[in-house]
């Protein structure tokens, strides 16, 4: 994982210290709920100035780790430091220094949204300028609407509003871009790089493989509350898929039979694709191009690509991020 | 502190604008205050079914259908004793035939199902009766009363009575709602999580809460205060901090047991049949329309013990004008609240959850 080239604050002393301080760090972080063990031991180090993200499927106990990390749940074991400060212990020194997107998280109805940033700016003793922020979030039309008048992207967009408006040192986003259009989703992706460029830290769950890989600087893929990898994009594929992706069309019909095809290592039957994984490329598509004279099958559709996360995340999790 | 004035001056924005809100907070108190105070002023002569035989020609009559307090309505005697039983007059005069013994029996049937009023019949007729009798006996009477009103004294209209209790209902719906209801919905929907990963404390959050509905509990107060004297005539007294002191207790004693509320109910739709279920009988029992003591005395006795009895029985007091403060009568009314604001405090502290 890269290390900051940009951090904002500190003489050159500190950042020294920096380098080697993570900016968030959790260790053996549990949480139970009665018998379903949601977190599990869980172990985690972003460094500061980076975009680290959480990938796993529903259930997969992201939103919890982001509460335990965030002081909103206590765990049953482990420690969580946002820097020097342990969250659990000093919650309200960490919550000076964070901020925070809830993955579902209402604000009053009949507030504006200028008034609902500015309440909670007024809760800390230095906030950003508002106008400043609304513009940023997108909002300048919006500024005087009332929260219920807002469509869900917009609250969203209100709600990362609110996240940042302490200046805050690490942003904590679940699923910021969950509702948003297309175009909506650029645009956030356009904020939180901007807020990296400020040399805030962001730790962010999402669903969208494409994200991650643009956004992030590393990522954890978890499952069942147990982080499986965790590393940068590039790493996860070279370490799980180093090699690259045949795809067929399903229909024609390649079973397990395949395997023996020299150079497949192994093939998943997608819904989309049939693909099968090589580390040498070449030596399988021959293979495979001999394999279909031989039954007599037309390889309709075929094509190679390189691996990407979602693939890694398939072969990790053995489910699809959006099942 | 800072943070406290902070979301309390948002929360009152947020009260202001909900007008659905203020508008029901304010209708049933003003809706009954209105159509009670109409009905003490209905007119006030006696309705009376006359039943004399055809042809007589009673001085009695005569002189009664000529004062203004009296409306006579000639009919059967069948039918006079209906009325009279359906509550459409207030009494029936039988007048008999001829006189030939002194003195001649006017015979008087009132409908006693509401006693004050067939007493009230009673006594104007009786007393109309003897002044005609010391009329017709041509001497001077021997005493004379001269009945004079006194500067500043007032009948007591059943709106006088009213009043203190619709104030002691609108506390409790305010505060039993407002923090019921309210916050349940504010933990459901999220806004309590969203505060909490704030520096905001959260006994900050729970006091800007309550500072919020006391205020909207003050307002209202003076708002059907102000209707109730200056457009409907109520006659009350005002102790301004007296009154001040019971209505913040009272609404202490209704915000804890809406916190007991939010504690144990999950979502808001779930509160609702809890307060109704809580607010309900003291609305009618706790002495808001009619007295506690005109309830069976067993159903009395537990009555007096619940919160909005204590409630309306202070402000009733002060109101009145028979007491004050630091009358013994008021004593069982504070040491009430302050119990109840003790015991359900306490409780609501056991069973409150954030989540
Ligand atoms: N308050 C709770 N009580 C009981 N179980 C819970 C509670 N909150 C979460 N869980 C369970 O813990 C597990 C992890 O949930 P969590 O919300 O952390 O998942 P997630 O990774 O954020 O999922 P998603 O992508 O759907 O948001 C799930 O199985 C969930 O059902
Ligand atoms: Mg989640």
């Amino acid at each position: 994982m890269a290390l900051p080239d940009d951090r904002r604050t500190g003489t050159m002393a500190e950042m020294g210290e920096y380098m080697h301080q993570a900016a968030l760090r959790l260790e053996n972080l549990t949480k139970r709920y009665g018998a379903l063990l949601a977190v599990d031991h869980l172990n985690l180090e972003v460094p500061p100035g980076q975009i680290f993200s959480l990938l796993g499927p529903n259930g997969a106990g992201k939103t919890t780790t982001l509460e335990m990390t965030e002081g909103l749940r206590p765990p049953d074991e482990g420690h969580v430091y946002l820097g020097d400060v342990d969250v659990i212990r000093h919650p309200a020194v960490a919550r000076l220094r964070f901020g925070v997107q809830l993955q579902t998280s209402a604000f009053f109805e009949l507030l504006t949204v200028r008034e609902t940033l500015e309440l909670f700016g007024n809760l800390y003793p230095n906030a950003l300028d508002v106008s400043v922020l609304i513009t940023r979030m997108g909002l300048d039309e919006k500024a005087a609407a009332r929260v219920e008048a807002l469509s869900g992207g917009q609250r969203q967009r209100l709600a990362l509003g609110v996240a940042l408006v302490n200046d805050p040192e690490v942003v904590f986003l679940d699923e910021p871009s969950a509702g948003l259009d297309p175009q909506a989703r650029r645009n956030l992706w356009d904020v939180i790089l901007g807020l990296k460029a400020e040399g805030r830290t962001v730790v962010l769950t999402t669903h969208y493989m494409d994200e991650a890989e643009v956004l992030s600087d590393g990522l954890a893929i978890m499952d069942h509350g147990r982080v499986l990898d965790a590393g940068t994009p590039r790493e996860l594929i070279a370490r799980h898929l180093p090699g690259a992706m045949i795809e067929v069309d399903p229909a024609v019909g390649i079973g397990s039979e395949a395997t023996g095809i020299p150079g497949v290592t192994s093939i998943e039957r997608r819904e989309e694709a049939t693909v099968l994984v090589t580390e040498r490329l070449e030596e399988a598509l021959v293979g495979l191009v001999a394999w279909a004279g031989r039954e007599r099958r037309e390889l309709r559709g075929l094509r190679t690509r390189s691996a990407t996360l979602e693939d890694v995340f398939l072969k990790l999790t053995g489910r699809s991020l959006r099942e | 502190m800072k943070g406290i004035w902070t979301l309390f001056s948002a929360l009152i924005r947020v009260t202001v604008r909900n007008r659905q809100g203020l508008f029901w907070t304010l209708f049933f108190p003003v809706v009954l205050m209105v159509v009670f105070s109409f009905l003490g002023n209905s007119t006030s002569h006696i309705n009376i079914a006359l039943v004399e035989p055809r042809g007589t020609e009673s001085p009695v009559v005569t002189i009664l259908q000529k004062s203004p307090g009296f409306a006579l309505h000639p009919m059967s005697r069948a039918r006079a004793l209906a009325e009279v039983r359906a509550g459409q007059m207030d009494a029936a005069l039988f007048v008999p035939k001829s006189a030939t013994t002194a003195p001649t029996t006017l015979t008087l049937r009132y409908n006693n199902a509401n006693i004050i009023a067939g007493q009230e019949t009673v006594g104007s007729v009786t007393a109309f009766i003897a002044q005609i009798n010391v009329a017709l006996s041509g001497r001077p009477p021997a005493y004379r009363v001269a009945a004079a009103p006194m500067a500043r004294s007032r009948a007591s209209t059943y709106l006088d009575f009213l009043l203190p209790g619709v104030l002691a209902l609108m506390v409790m719906q305010n505060s039993l709602f407002g923090i019921g209801s309210g916050l349940t919905r504010w933990k459901e929907k999220g806004i309590l999580r969203r505060f909490r990963v704030t520096p905001l404390k959260p006994v900050e959050f729970l006091g800007a809460t309550v500072l919020n509905y006391i205020a909207v509990g003050l307002a209202t107060s003076a708002i059907i205060i102000g209707l109730a004297t200056a457009l409907l005539h109520a006659t009350v007294v005002l102790p301004l901090l007296a009154l001040l002191l019971v209505l913040l207790l009272g609404m202490a004693c209704f915000l804890a047991i809406g916190f007991i509320v939010a504690g144990v109910a999950k979502t808001q739709e779930a509160t609702i049949p809890i307060v109704n279920l809580i607010s309900f009988p003291m609305m009618f029992l706790s002495g808001i329309f009619f007295p506690v003591s005109s309830l069976p005395k067993t159903l009395a006795h537990i009555v007096h013990y619940f919160p909005l009895t204590y409630v309306a029985g202070a402000l009733r007091g002060l109101m009145s004008g028979q007491l004050t403060l630091a009358a013994p009568a008021m004593r069982t009314d504070l040491l009430g609240m302050v119990a109840w604001v003790a015991i359900a405090g306490f409780v609501a502290a056991r069973v409150w959850r954030w989540e």
